[in-house]
């Protein structure tokens, strides 16, 4: 019976196409509206890696002045990242089964002379197991090792891109980078990383493309590195200024290093969260963590909403999408309950032969559902052409043409959207027309 | 077959009541062919749509094929229409975007009869009523007489009990009337009770019974058309 409802709906289309292309393009800009905001909105709250969600955790501590809390507005606010001697004596833990510290510099990168000029690179500083953490896709080689970390091998992962300019796109593992003044080997090149959000490091701009260039963690102190991302810190830098860089990064109460651990299950996040307590305890007696214990250990999800990946504009703008799919679906009653009343005698015609009001219900809004999955697929086709235009203004500020895609879940939301502005249109007119006594309506 | 007793049936505005039916009381056996006359506002066509359940009343009760129809639900009265009651209009109620073929599985779909069957009944109803090459034609194709044998196609094909014909050839000429009432009278050679509204004496000279209605009241149920002894002004008010 439901194909047969289709097919009567269809003819019906037919028989009065100006009302019903009217009905059908009200849907449609509807649905454009709402599901171009949805896809934007789902864009900046996409889950980079959902399978990671329940074992990786990123590490804030509160080693804010005592006398006042972390600039915020909120009682137990916190900054963001964490000193380097915090994170040098959390690297000590057993418990996670991997872990690393990461900051952004940005060093000169001096290929071969015949090749191309030196250039400034963005360079992401991170610990070996960075790559196995984050799901890190290489096109050749891999990251280095646990050993190049401790015996500071000069090594490096570089983008494809990069690989692209440098090294002509060929499999350059073993070949010889220089940035800054030393020469690294590369270990590995990536297949062309992309995460929806830069889940390593939401501290800036989490929709900016990855790093191309990526050395070891420990090379901080012998280089001299420092970050290029945001930093905070209070009571000075951290020891006389003529103390050494390592001195200086050993005292001073800058935060600037992002912390990342995976912790494999719940017992795992238990004991390392007392590790934790444990540590600021230690500290306090030191005469560091002079505030009330405060820290996180966040999974990627809560730390998207609490550093708000997703701009609040952008849940503005889905409600103001979805509201005009609203407006647009109460104004179609009037229009539908008048083409349905036009055919009133043949409803009673049908009554007659043995039509129930439940059929004459769910044959109009079997109607009104067609009209609105036609309406919807074009407002999806719309949809498209907008998020388009917006990927094109994207591109400019983020280098991603993609950022906003109607995958599976956007286009089954425009399902939902379109069913639900069906109902909402159709269920007043198709009650309506289905309570009309059959024998005023016959045509006798 | 049909049996109504005490039935009445009020139209009310603010202003005035109108009395449809008035009181009416009426036996009609299996397998009889009878015509309902009077005048227009007699309440002929209110007589039929109570007796078809396509209308309620507010008084009496009506018991059809044995059973007592009066108060059903909506569904159960729209499952009766469906298999024991076949209608056919003066202005045909073809539906006008739906073929030949698919004007008459209409009922049937609503019986949720398979497929195969369905398509044996249609093909089956449209051959006795002679239209079996027009079956892809619009109801705009056909004309006046071709388009009443199509509504008589779609009764046929539900193989109901009772049809309830209401001037079913009130809008065709003498040549298609004869064979539309050619029609009706085969069918009920076959044992179908028929109850036939019409304005015509030759229609209704086809009837072997005529009721004669009067401001909703049965005023003659077995009389001879233009017999003298018919009730006082009968004559005159049928014509």
């Amino acid at each position: 019976m439901l194909l047969h409802n289709i097919w009567i709906a269809w003819k019906s289309l037919r028989r009065s196409p100006v009302l019903s292309g009217l009905i059908i393009a009200c849907i449609a800009i509807g649905i454009a509206f709402a599901t171009t905001f949805a896809a934007v909105r789902h864009a900046f709250t996409r889950h980079p890696l959902p399978d990671k969600e329940a074992s990786l955790r990123y590490v804030r501590l509160d080693n804010w002045d005592p006398r006042e809390p972390y600039p915020g507005g909120a009682a137990d606010a916190l900054p963001p990242q964490i000193t380097y001697r915090d994170a040098m004596a959390l690297r000590r833990s057993t418990v996670p089964v991997r872990q690393t510290a990461s900051f952004r510099a940005r060093l000169t990168v001096f290929p071969e002379p015949s090749v191309g000029r030196p250039t400034k690179e963005d360079v992401r500083l991170a610990h070996a197991d960075f790559f196995q953490m984050f799901d890190v896709p290489f096109r050749y080689g891999s990251g280095w090792t646990r050993e190049s970390d401790e015996k500071l091998d000069q090594v490096v992962v570089i983008s494809e891109a990069l690989n692209e300019r440098v090294f002509g796109g060929r499999n350059s593992v073993g070949q010889t980078l220089r940035i800054e003044t030393r020469d690294f080997r590369v270990v590995g090149v990536l297949a062309g990383w992309l995460p929806s959000v830069r889940v390593y490091d939401m501290t800036g701009n989490a929709l900016s493309e990855p790093e191309p260039v990526y050395l070891p963690f420990g090379l901080v102190v012998p280089m001299e590195l420092r970050t290029v991302g945001n930093s905070d810190g209070w009571g000075g830098r951290g020891g006389s200024p003529t103390a050494s860089f390592a001195a200086r990064l050993a005292s001073g109460e800058s935060t600037w290093v992002q912390y990342w651990v995976e912790l494999p299950s719940p017992a795992d996040e238990q004991a390392y969260r007392s590790l934790i307590e444990s540590y600021i305890a230690e500290q306090r007696r030191l005469g560091r963590f002079g505030r009330p214990t405060n820290y996180r250990v966040s999974s990627i999800g809560t730390l998207m909403d609490d550093f708000q990946v997703a701009p609040k504009e952008t849940f503005a703008l889905l409600m103001v999408g979805l509201l005009f799919l609203v407006v647009a679906a109460v104004n179609l009653i009037g229009l539908l309950l008048g083409k349905f009343l036009a055919r009133a005698n043949e409803v009673g015609v049908r009554r007659a032969l043995g039509a129930s009001r439940r059929d004459v219900f769910l044959q109009h809004l079997v109607e009104c559902q067609v009209v609105a999955v036609l309406g919807g697929a074009i407002g999806l086709g719309l949809a498209a052409l907008s998020l388009r235009s917006l990927n094109a203004f994207m591109l400019d500020t983020t280098s991603r043409g993609d950022l906003f895609r109607l995958d599976l879940q956007m286009l089954l939301l425009a399902l939902a959207l379109s069913v639900a502005a069906g109902l909402i249109s159709g269920i007043y007119p198709a009650w309506r027309i289905c309570r009309l006594a059959p024998a005023s309506h016959l045509k006798v | 077959m049909l049996s109504l007793s005490h039935i009445r049936k009020v139209y009310r505005t603010q202003l005035v009541e109108t009395y449809a039916l008035d009181d009416i009381t009426l036996e009609v056996d299996a397998g009889e062919f009878v015509a309902v006359m009077g005048r227009s506002g007699s309440g002929k066509t209110t007589f039929l749509n109570v007796a078809g359940l396509l209308d309620t009343f507010e008084v009496g009760t009506y018991r059809l094929d044995g059973e007592d129809v009066s108060r059903l639900s909506d569904a159960a009265m729209s499952r009766i229409r469906n298999q024991k009651i076949g209608f056919i209009f003066q202005s045909f109620n073809l539906i006008p975007d739906l073929d030949v073929f698919d004007n008459v599985d209409v009922p049937l779909r609503y019986r949720r009869l398979p497929a195969k069957e369905r398509k044996a009944r249609v093909e089956n109803a449209v051959e006795m009523v002679g239209l079996s090459s027009r079956l892809k034609h619009l109801p705009s194709q056909l004309s006046g007489g071709q388009q009443q044998r199509v509504a008589i196609a779609r009764v046929l094909a539900g193989d109901p009990k009772l049809i309830l014909a209401d001037e079913p050839t009130g809008n065709l000429d003498t040549l298609m009337s004869r064979e539309v009432m050619d029609l009706l009278e085969r069918i009920h050679g076959q044992g179908t009770t028929i109850i036939m509204v019409t304005h015509s004496p030759e229609c209704a000279a086809r009837a072997p019974r005529h009721i004669h209605l009067l401001d909703g009241r049965v005023i003659d149920t077995d009389a001879d058309l233009f017999a003298e002894h018919t009730l006082p002004g009968l004559a005159a008010a049928i014509q």
